[in-house]
């Protein structure tokens, strides 16, 4: 069981990095929905709830950060398919680096807090 | 039998969707619910039919309703496409009644009071609120029933001023009956 302030953390750091996530999978390739879903399960504790991935998708459309084209499958229903625009790509682009200082900001904090720690005693 | 039952697991999940989906524009739940669907139809394709654990399973991992329906409400751009169902004010309907009613002129007072104050609260409320139409018919309703108070008053007094003066100083017309 997380503590409830640390999944709450979680939850707000999940939200702001999932549609990041989504379109670093697409710059594989275009993707159907489920398939991508099916991807962003396989990474532990990325996707809580994979029908919310939908609205996402939505609003990545919306924004021009992905387009979307139909096409028939074999069996079953007409796939949609996500694909990630410039928009997409040039976005992505801009949040990898702001991650990356992000991500080395926070772990600079957090161990090196651990070293003050350490040195005080 | 058990097809039947692993259907009904998916339709009651698709019908709560539905249900929860209705505080988003129609375009969106239409869309999310296709969604929603496909991606079911999908999953269950890998399901050995009547396998009602691995249905759960799929419909678990989606999460609950209520909890997609609120990633799209959050996903959508602007609070007011939202719109959960857009009520008219009540003052707006308390006012355009009670000018309708105009009980001598009272009623006319509260539709004035009662509009203005529905206009206000709509200005307030962004379009969540509907209304204005109503709160001005009931402002002019109330200014018009004010109006026939004014005018019928009027009409009294001159009629009492007129009969007293081509009777005299004789005054009341009711004396008469006070001696029966």
């Amino acid at each position: 069981m997380e503590p409830g302030v640390t999944r709450n953390a979680l939850t707000q750091l999940r939200r702001g990095t999932l549609e990041y996530c989504v379109l670093a999978l697409l710059r594989r390739g275009r993707q159907y929905g489920f398939e991508l879903i099916r991807t962003l399960s396989e990474s532990d504790g990325l996707l809580v709830s994979e029908g919310t991935i939908y609205p996402l998708l939505s609003r990545l459309r919306r924004d021009d950060l992905v387009t979307t084209s139909w096409q028939e499958s074999e069996a079953g229903p007409p796939r949609r398919y996500y694909q990630l625009t410039s928009a997409g790509e040039r976005a992505l682009a801009d949040f990898s680096d702001e991650w990356a200082r992000f991500r080395d900001a926070v772990d600079e904090l957090l161990t090196h807090g651990e070293g003050d720690e350490q040195r005080a005693y | 039998m058990n097809n039947v039952h692993t259907d009904r697991l998916v339709e009651d999940y698709l019908l709560r969707l539905d249900a929860a989906a209705s505080v988003l524009p129609t375009v969106r739940r239409a869309e999310l619910i296709s969604e929603i669907r496909d991606h079911l139809q999908e999953g269950l394709r890998e399901i050995e039919p009547g396998d009602e654990a691995a249905v759960r399973n799929l419909l678990e991992r989606l999460g609950s309703p209520e909890e997609i329906v609120s990633a799209a409400v959050d996903a959508t751009p602007s609070a007011q496409v939202i719109a959960p169902s857009t009520v008219a004010n009540g003052y707006a309907i308390a006012s355009v009644l009670l000018g309708v009613l105009w009980i001598l002129g009272i009623g006319s007072v509260f539709a004035l009071i009662f509009g203005y104050r529905a206009r206000r609260e709509i200005k307030n409320s962004r379009g969540n609120q509907t209304g204005l139409g109503l709160a001005t018919a009931g402002i002019v309703l109330g200014w018009i029933g004010i109006a026939i108070v004014l005018l019928v008053s009027l009409g009294a007094v001159a009629l009492v001023a007129n009969s007293g003066g081509s009777g005299g100083t004789r005054v009341p017309i009711h004396t008469p009956q006070r001696n029966p």
